[in-house]
């Protein structure tokens, strides 16, 4: 038995902890893929030749190869129009002379920033940069959501444009909660990580109600304030009292009738 | 009698109002995307016992967030 038989079978009974070779061997099963400059990972187009077994025929193959190829061409185009897009960003601010007339206001900018409470003094340079980012912010997202107008063969961007171009990419995380879930839906993405559901949460459980139980209050021989004789106190002081519970969760598995504790009676 | 240069375009409003229809939300993602640089700018600050959030904060936080491409246009603004 070697190495990889002992650590699935540890796996198997749910104890060991994987060896190097074991996490060696898990990442070369799932290769990653490669990051580009515009931080959108790039998908791997199996190349032309590797058709499925399904498509038997000439034609299909054909088919698929001209899919292949133009999914593969529409990709490096993307690339291509992302990297102009920056490029051309260089190019302007370089060529910038003007640095005091903004598209954004800077007041504005620092009023937002100024509404997080942690946020004590700002710099004067802080809401230029910002400014400018918000700019660049808007044309990288208007062009990504232009890049799925195109897609789509049209000519008019929309909403759900603009909720793809989130989805796509993760940087765009932070703005997942403010893209209406319809538009969302459409994307595939109606499930997110918030409306998953917890597996055997307590939500999940129904209830049923359960009388609580009455512990003893007081020192044994005092019930309900009255006081008791010496055989009624022994009586009750051998009680354990039970801690009240008003909710139990309702057993998943089918109960099984319990048969009464019996109390075994010691003769002293 | 030429026309006036305003009058050679469309109406600001309309143009606008067919913008919004669009991007409603485009002033809200900006102002996440502001909040969202600046309450980092704003923990590194604490971090680093400072009290003001500087350039540097700012493009340290962008290039952190995967907003490393906007990084080399805006040292320009420093």
């Amino acid at each position: 038995m070697d190495k990889s038989e002992q650590t699935q079978q540890q796996h198997q009974h749910g104890m060991g902890v994987a060896t190097g070779a074991s996490q060696m061997a898990y990442s070369s099963h799932y290769p990653t893929a490669p990051m580009v400059a515009s931080g959108t990972p790039a998908v791997a187009v199996p190349s032309p030749t590797q058709a499925p077994a399904a498509f038997s025929s000439s034609a299909h193959q054909l088919a698929y190869q001209q899919a292949q190829h133009f999914h593969h061409q529409q990709q490096q185009h993307q690339q291509q129009q992302l990297q102009m897009f920056w490029s051309n960003q260089m190019q302007e601010i370089e060529q910038t002379i003007d640095f005091k007339n903004h598209s954004l206001p800077l007041a504005r900018i620092k009023k937002i920033m100024k509404a997080d409470e942690d946020v004590r003094m700002i710099s004067a340079e802080a809401p230029v940069i910002f400014a400018k980012a918000c700019e660049m912010f808007i044309l990288e997202l208007t062009l990504r959501s232009w890049i799925h107008t195109e897609e789509n063969k049209r000519r008019t961007l929309q909403k759900n444009d603009i909720a793809a171009a989130i989805s796509r990419n993760d940087v765009f995380d932070f703005l997942v909660d403010i893209i209406p879930r319809d538009e969302l839906k459409e994307e595939g993405l109606g499930i997110t990580k918030a409306t998953i559901p917890l597996v055997n949460s307590p939500a999940d459980m129904p209830y049923y109600y359960v009388p609580p139980q009455h512990p003893v209050v007081g020192p044994p021989g005092m019930i309900m304030g009255k006081p008791v004789g010496a055989e009624q106190a022994t009586l009750y002081s051998t009680q354990q009292p039970r801690p009240p519970m008003a909710f139990m969760p309702w057993p998943h598995t089918q109960p099984q009738q319990q048969q009464p504790p019996q109390h075994q009676q010691t003769d002293s | 009698m030429l026309p006036q240069e305003q009058d050679r375009f469309l109406p600001i409003v309309n143009v606008s109002h067919i913008m919004k229809k669009v991007m409603p939300a485009n002033a809200k993602i900006l102002k996440y995307f502001i909040n969202f640089i600046t309450g980092e700018a704003s923990n590194k600050c604490q971090r680093e016992k400072r009290k003001t959030i500087n350039g540097d904060d700012l493009l340290w936080v962008m290039t952190t967030l995967g907003f490393e491409d906007y990084v080399e246009p805006l040292k320009g603004y420093l």
